[in-house]
């Protein structure tokens, strides 16, 4: 089932100077990975920041699970998608465990349940040993793991992250890949960027842009029955 | 001319990527035919074909006259050993050699698809269509590509795999990179923004 559907979307650029995004259309299925491959200035940020809800396009149409995005004001994030930012500033001293359930005491969310799903999302990206430290005291990969975490915590049908293994070490950029496709194996859309080839690794489509143009394949291929039971299993 | 045929070594006229291959079996752990047939099919068979058994049996034949292999009487408990083969010295020295000019080849397979687009530098339509089709047919493979592990293997294998998947990969963004590069300059060229097909007035 399409999940996240945008609909010849464009969007000019702060300056106003080019088209950060150019009549783009993509589809995404609930459980699918979807890379979108482009150079800095490609529009690749603007586009996921447009698929997430934070920025609104100038023309075309944003729907997540049937409905318009643009009219749901800011109930976008938190109510089924989940953008991951690396970021932390506002947050030194904190336990990253008290950070992730503050996300969802914003949100509503009893301060009992928000710890108990902090502390389950960080042992789902395999951080818990994050739990107690603070911001500052993490590395390129755990700071990505504990963003990823922060969006998983607030039970996203989908996540939407750019560039995820950006300032993670080589060595441990195909850990934080595999744990993607392990999420989106679970069920829950996975929207990327990257800039590098190597970022592919798990994905089911990889699309790419150039001037705001997206290229590829923009909806989702029929699924294999095979492929329907490989995620029911993983959904238990 | 006869001082050039003088230099060449009995390899260097060793053009099939089959028998290096072999080789290369060979080299990775001595063995008789019928395992190395059967050990070429399961490494590379979805990459070379060989026709049958005695297609293995003639190029170790072959790689023997060469002196890149030679036979070492058979140590099984059948009523007739099967001759098991390991490489020479100059064999494995060779085979490291041919390796090496195997690098020099992909940039020389290059730059024969960026001259065959050349031909298309002052049809800039056509062009860019190609580099269109370039980019679509690329991205449709890379997905299966990227495709994770499923089953657990062992180290080597996975090793041997890991690094033929991140190859692949890194080449994958670097043709999307030499793509876009490519309609960029073939744009510049015709005057951008290019219209292809202009409305008529």
């Amino acid at each position: 089932m399409i999940l996240l559907e945008l609909e010849h979307v464009s969007k000019r650029s702060r300056r106003g100077v080019r088209d950060a995004l150019d009549d783009v259309s993509l589809a995404i299925d609930e459980g699918e990975l979807v890379t979108v491959w482009g150079e800095r200035r490609s529009g690749r940020s603007t586009l996921l920041r447009i698929a997430a809800g934070i920025e609104t396009p100038d023309t075309g149409v944003v729907r997540f699970a049937g409905g318009d995005l643009v009219d749901r004001g800011d109930k976008k994030l938190g109510e089924g998608i989940g953008y991951c930012r690396t970021a932390f500033r506002a947050s030194a001293g904190q336990h990253i465990v008290d950070l992730l359930a503050a996300t969802q005491l914003a949100r509503g969310i009893p301060r009992s349940t928000a710890r108990s799903r902090a502390w389950k999302a960080l042992e789902r990206v395999g951080a818990k040993e994050c739990a107690t430290r603070t911001s500052e005291e993490l590395n390129g990969e755990e700071l990505v793991r504990v963003a990823i975490a922060r969006a998983l915590a607030c039970e996203p049908r989908l996540l939407v992250i750019d560039e995820p293994t950006i300032g993670v070490e080589l060595i441990a950029r195909d850990g934080i890949l595999a744990l993607l496709r392990s999420i989106a194996d679970y069920g829950i859309a996975i929207l990327a960027s990257t800039g590098e080839g190597t970022g592919f690794l798990g994905a089911d489509r990889v699309l790419a842009l150039h001037k705001g143009t997206l290229r590829g394949e923009i909806t989702p291929a029929f699924a294999p029955v095979t492929e329907l039971d490989r995620h029911r299993q993983a959904r238990g | 001319m006869a001082a050039t045929r003088a230099k060449r070594t009995p390899t260097q006229t060793m053009t099939s990527v089959v028998y290096w291959v072999l080789l290369g079996l060979v080299i990775e752990r001595p063995s008789y035919g019928l395992e190395l047939y059967h050990r070429f099919q399961r490494m590379y068979g979805d990459l070379l074909s060989v026709k049958s058994e005695s297609h293995v049996y003639g190029a170790l034949n072959s790689l023997e006259k060469r002196k890149l292999i030679e036979t070492i009487p058979g140590t099984g408990v059948a009523r007739q050993p099967k001759p098991h083969y390991k490489a020479t010295q100059n064999g494995a020295h060779s085979y490291q050699d041919w390796l090496v000019t195997q690098v020099d080849d992909e940039p020389r397979r290059q730059e024969l698809l960026v001259r065959q687009l050349g031909i298309f530098a002052d049809d800039p339509a056509a062009a860019l269509r190609l580099v269109g089709r370039f980019e679509e047919q690329h991205l449709k493979s890379a997905a299966p590509a990227a495709r994770l592990p499923g089953v657990p293997r062992d180290s080597r294998a996975e090793l041997i795999e890991d690094l033929v998947a991140e190859r692949r990969r890194l080449a994958d963004g670097g043709m999307l990179k030499w793509l876009h590069y490519a309609e960029d300059r073939i744009e510049a060229r015709a005057g951008r923004p290019y219209v292809d097909d202009p409305p008529r007035t």
